[in-house]
């Protein structure tokens, strides 16, 4: 199970990248979007499977983080770390979002090569 | 641990820095009144150092230098026997020491050091984990100093204000920089913590770049400024590399522990040590201008005099000489493994030597003075390096160091006079070159005799202070030449510098007798009367009275202690002696009539015959500018060329090369650590599939399926629209994964971020134009070559951290412990530990890591401000409809005013008005249920938001608004106050209950009903979260649809 986990990561962060690559601003978005479904993913996987082995050599499910339910719980931290993940890409989402938006008015172009001929960074002033 | 001795220190350190600070408060004009405040503060140190020193006594050092060691026993004996030196130092030297055989009393071998637990040491601890404790030690070595700075500190209050004149701007700005000066320097020298000395150390860099730029409009004063900060800056780094090493090295982080533990040979790690004195070198060379650093000593000039006289002779220069003689009793127990003595012997000599050269040769008042500081500096030290260089003395190995501070503290008592009255001359005269003051005895008598008087104590003549310290000097030379016959070398160079140091006082007195050139008179007489001159820094008109006199009686009284000193040797010896770290071989200072035949009076005869001579020949007159002023221009201007050169190739401004450049290195580092270990080529434990569970591992698959098929669509799809929901497609998918790992409470909220995400992102993508034309071929397939290479690495190092888990039945051991505590079983008792809750996460998020989730709403809240200042400062252009709407024509049906045509039907909103107060009960619900079962402020906020935000688009703002009548700003402030207000409730709480910040409190409140209802305070805070949350999405949905109509 970690595996499908492991693969998921590794395409998801895959295309990522490559859309963070790409030359238009709204596909940076998107790919940046993804990285961080990519590094919950992550996250999740350490916390192992949900799967206990028995060593009859049964296998058991265990319960959600919550007391009392079931006889073995998941680790509780990775989650309540994606759970503040989740909610912190939010808002880095809506803020990527909306400098496209002053992007597009101010420079009129969201083309990453086209923006660079403009904005180069400048040197300290020779003292 | 004496609490109030602490205390004293403490407020002895700070004294000058708030009387300062403290003179902002009166009226500008008031320059009589400032200076007796700025006064009182390094007045009140001398006096609470005083009441230290009686009250507590002078704290032993941790390591006295005196001892002889067996640790150097075997090298000594082997030395004594190559070199047959037994019984010279008796013969030729014990006749000069006028106590008793005090070498031998003093050399003997005692315990080298008092490992009492009461080391003296006093301190608060602060950040005990990182070693971060504000203590202090008042021992011999910081009493004199802080005593030094203190005293020194008042007479340059004084001479600021004659200096100043009635300047009032400049005192103004002067007396708070002098402050924070002479509290960093006290601390500095006080502070027993290496890194609080660290600390100010890098403070009294900072005030002396203030003080050297005073004249801010004068670009040279500016660059040499910089330069002094760069030069000093650089030192601070490499002392605190060689802090932390030593700390490191030894295990200890105060000066007296570390010291103690080299006495022992107790080091943590060895190896460390000497790396670490390498680089507390460069720190204390630097500091204190030694060869190749000095340049930046003569720049420092560019400050006012009085800064000069204070920071740049008296004592921040000597903040590195302070180095060397804290670190120096361990360093002579340790000198058999670090060569120290020998470096700071080559460095101290050439430095001397240099220093004099250039002080001959310099034109200027203050740069002759300036080069005769780096000259002394190397003096200070080449005499630690010799201490460290043993002597062997009877057969042991003796310490080769002699009243060390009465030699520092000689310096100050000349130096400073010279400085102050270097002032006063260009401030009376208004000449800065010494061969422009001709006739000055004649037209300013009383400027012109202490102004000699101090030179005659520079060349170190009969009858001052500065004689008996150039003699112990001398014999320290003496003695180590008998077991190391190289250090002749040293002798040669102390030979010269005696001889310049002599040539400059009679180049001094022949240019004071001399009769006026005429011009210069005729120059003097037109603009010296009318006292309208100007000479760069200030603007001034000369005072009578005590204030006047103010600009040279801080000179006389220093200068005089010079006399007292050389005329009254053993008195003011005795005065010296409990601040003295090695009084060795003389038990009291002798005086010139003292002193016996040998070869350093020889020397000191010889030298200042041939000063005399040097300084009435023709020979070294013409100015030389030191070479080294071009190095640090030099370099400087190659930064920034080279610099920028390497900056413009790697920060070309496109934003691809950025992340190219920084994925590559992370893959780089990555894989070349999965390639050195071996142990990481295989799969991981881990990996191996259950048994058992088929179900469960279906449906993994299955979603895992769905996720990188989504994912992988991405890059094919060409419609945008498309595009997002695939996008949305891939985070659904994920909480589907989310669902089978167990964990609710992320699924639920991934859903509702999922939703609000792809309405956002489909808003925003309305608003942007079309794509432009497609890539061509090549780069697509170079950039996914380049993300696969990406994320395999990243995958596989996830994968084999994940083969690391703690695979324990309930969670690993962080789970196990959250889980445990996250409820207090004790029914109606709050231990305070427990977040009362059922839900751990929840109960992690709300309590165990309140302190998180409270800086991470604070982030939402600024996230929403950073919309609504970006969306304000770029407003929408004058209609330029980028994307046609719907053609179905406005008036067709009805739509409400401000909502989105195309988006109202009549079937969206009518089923939204069903939806939206189902969503609202729904997010209460999962909101109070949160903390016993999965949901939560997190989920509750965005469940109510969503459903908000997609009400608004069906019935537009003004429904919205009658709705939920408070602005998202407000609101997002409101939700933060009242989750700080919860964090700090528990400080204030009265008696037991009071708790830390964030602490939580739970208990049961009985109902009518037959369980009593659970509370718990942790609530209030997820209200806090709640509130922000839904203000946050709420408000950037807001603002980014109004923004589209």
């Amino acid at each position: 199970m970690t595996l499908f986990l492991a693969i998921c990561v590794t395409v998801v962060l895959s295309v990522s990248v490559y859309l963070i690559l790409g030359r238009e601003l709204k596909e940076v978005a998107m790919g940046l979007f993804l990285l961080g479904h990519a590094a919950h993913l992550s996250i999740l996987m350490m916390s192992g499977t949900p799967v206990l082995m028995q060593e009859q050599g049964g296998a058991i499910i265990k319960g959600g983080p919550v007391l009392g339910v079931s006889s073995h719980m998941v680790d509780p931290l990775p989650q309540a770390l994606i759970l503040t993940a989740i909610v912190i890409s939010f808002a880095v989402m809506a803020f990527l979002l909306t400098l496209l938006v002053v992007m597009h008015r101010r420079a009129d172009r969201l083309d990453v090569n086209d923006l660079a001929s403009e904005g180069r960074p400048q040197l300290l002033t020779e003292l | 641990m004496h609490e109030s001795e602490f205390t004293l220190i403490l407020l002895a350190v700070l004294a000058p820095v708030i009387a300062g600070v403290a003179t902002l408060i009166l009226p500008r004009r008031a320059t009589s009144g400032r200076t007796i405040l700025a006064l009182a503060g390094p007045a009140l140190s001398v006096y609470l150092l005083g009441s230290v020193v009686t009250q507590y006594g002078v704290n032993e050092p941790a390591v006295t230098v005196a001892a002889v060691e067996d640790h150097e026993a075997g090298h000594a004996s082997s030395s004594n026997e190559e070199h047959g030196v037994v019984d010279t130092p008796g013969t030729l030297y014990d006749d000069l020491t006028l106590g008793s055989n005090a070498g031998s009393d003093y050399a003997a071998p005692s315990p080298a050091y008092q490992d009492s637990p009461d080391s003296g040491v006093v301190g608060i601890p602060f950040m005990e984990s990182l070693h971060l404790d504000l203590t202090f030690n008042a021992d011999p070595l910081g009493l004199f100093f802080a005593f030094l700075i203190a005293g020194v500190g008042c007479l340059i209050v004084l001479y600021s204000r004659g200096y100043f004149g009635k300047d009032a701007d400049s005192l103004f700005r002067f007396y708070p920089m002098l402050g924070l000066f002479a509290t960093a320097m006290l601390g500095l020298v006080l502070a027993d913590n290496m890194i609080a000395m660290l600390i100010f150390w890098e403070m009294t860099s900072i005030s002396s770049f203030l003080l050297i730029g005073w004249e801010r409009s004068n670009p040279k004063a500016v660059r040499l400024a910089v330069q002094a900060l760069l030069v000093t800056g650089m030192g601070g780094i490499a002392l605190l590399g060689g802090v932390l090493l030593l700390g490191v090295g030894v295990g200890e982080w105060g000066f007296s522990a570390v010291l103690s533990a080299f006495a022992t040979g107790d080091l943590a790690r060895p190896e460390l040590v000497p790396w670490a004195f390498l680089l507390m070198f460069l720190g204390g060379a630097t500091k204190s201008a030694q060869w190749p650093f000095h340049f930046w000593l003569p720049g420092a000039m560019a400050a006012p005099t009085p800064v000069s006289a204070y920071l740049h002779s008296a004592t921040m220069v000597k903040a590195g000489i302070y180095l060397f003689a804290r670190m120096y009793p361990g360093l002579y127990l340790l000198e058999s493994i670090i060569p120290w003595g020998e470096i700071l012997i080559a460095f101290g000599a050439i430095t001397m030597a240099l220093g004099a050269l250039l002080a001959i040769r310099s034109a200027e008042l203050k740069k002759i003075f300036a080069y005769t500081t780096v000259s002394q500096l190397g003096l200070f030290t080449c005499m630690y390096g010799l201490g460290s260089v043993t002597y062997v003395h009877d057969g042991h190995a003796a310490a080769n160091i002699i009243w060390p501070i009465t030699q520092i503290l000689n310096h100050a008592l000349y130096k400073a006079p010279l400085f102050i009255i270097a002032g006063a001359i260009i401030h009376t005269v208004g000449k800065k070159e010494l061969h422009q003051l001709k006739g000055l005895l004649r037209s300013h008598p009383l400027l012109a005799i202490i102004c000699l008087a101090g030179c005659y104590a520079m060349a170190a003549a009969p009858f001052t202070l500065s004689f008996t310290a150039k003699e112990a000097f001398l014999y320290q030379i003496f003695h180590a030449t008998e077991t190391m016959p190289w250090v002749n070398v040293v002798a040669v160079l102390a030979a010269l510098t005696a001889i310049f140091n002599m040539a400059i006082f009679i180049r001094f007195l022949m240019t004071f007798l001399a009769t006026p050139e005429v011009e210069t008179r005729i120059e003097h007489d037109a603009q010296g009367e009318a006292h309208a001159h100007d000479h760069g820094d200030h603007a001034h008109e000369h005072e009578r009275g005590f204030w006047g006199a103010c600009l040279w009686l801080p000179a006389f009284l220093l200068v005089a202690a010079q006399y007292v000193g050389g005329v009254a040797p053993a008195w003011f010896g005795e005065l010296v002696l409990p601040f003295e770290t090695a009084p060795l071989y003389w038990s009291a200072l002798p005086g010139f009539f003292e002193m016996k035949m040998g070869a350093p009076l020889i020397t000191s005869i010889i030298g200042a015959v041939l000063g005399i001579l040097l300084g009435l020949s023709p020979f070294l007159r013409s100015p030389l500018e030191d070479p080294h002023n071009k190095l640090f221009p030099a370099v400087y201007s190659s930064v920034q060329r080279d610099g920028g050169r390497i900056f413009s190739m790697l920060q070309p401004g496109n934003f691809r090369v950025y992340v190219y450049l920084v994925l590559s290195a992370f893959v780089l580092a990555l894989g070349g650590s999965i390639m050195l270990d071996s142990g990481l080529w295989s799969f991981p434990e881990a990996v191996r599939i259950p048994q058992g569970v088929t179900g469960l591992l279906m449906a993994v698959s299955f979603f895992s399926f769905l996720v990188c098929a989504s994912a992988l669509a991405m890059p094919f799809v060409r419609s945008r629209i498309v595009r997002v929901l695939v996008l949305g497609g891939v985070g659904f998918s994920v909480t589907g994964l989310y669902l089978l790992y167990q964990a609710p409470d992320l699924a639920l909220t991934q859903l509702m971020f999922e939703i609000i995400s792809v309405i956002l992102f489909l808003l925003v993508l309305r608003m942007l134009p079309e794509e432009p034309k497609r890539w061509h071929r090549i780069d697509r397939v170079r950039r996914g070559f380049f993300a696969a290479l990406v994320g395999c690495t990243v995958g596989w190092v996830v994968l084999q951290v994940a083969g690391q888990a703690d695979l324990s039945p309930d969670g690993g051991a962080l789970g196990e412990w959250f889980g445990a505590q996250s409820y207090s079983d004790t029914l109606g008792e709050a231990d305070g530990r427990g977040g009362g809750g059922n839900n751990v996460v929840n109960v992690i998020l709300v309590d165990f890591r309140g302190y998180d989730t409270f800086g991470e709403i604070t982030v939402l809240a600024i996230a929403l401000m950073g919309v609504f200042a970006l969306i304000t400062a770029a407003p929408a252009k004058a209609v330029k409809r980028v994307v046609k709407y719907d053609d179905i024509p406005r008036e067709a049906y009805y739509v409400p005013e401000g909502a989105q045509p195309g988006l109202t039907t009549s079937l969206f909103r009518t089923s939204m008005r069903v939806i939206l107060p189902l969503s609202l009960i729904f997010a209460g619900y999962v909101f109070f249920k949160g903390h016993n079962e999965p949901g939560g402020g997190f989920i509750a906020g965005l469940v109510a938001a969503t459903a908000l935000a997609v009400y608004r688009m069906a019935e537009g703002p003004r429904a919205l608004k009658s709705l939920v009548p408070i602005k998202p700003g407000p609101m997002a402030a409101i939700g933060l106050g009242i989750a700080l207000l919860t964090a700090v409730v528990p400080l204030v709480l009265p008696g037991e209950h009071r708790g830390a910040f964030l602490q939580s409190y739970n208990g049961y409140i009985p109902l009518l009903g037959e369980d009593p209802y659970h509370w718990a305070s942790a609530t209030f805070f997820d209200i806090g979260v709640l509130l922000v949350v839904v203000a946050v999405s709420l408000g950037i949905v807001n603002r980014l649809t109004e923004e589209m109509e």
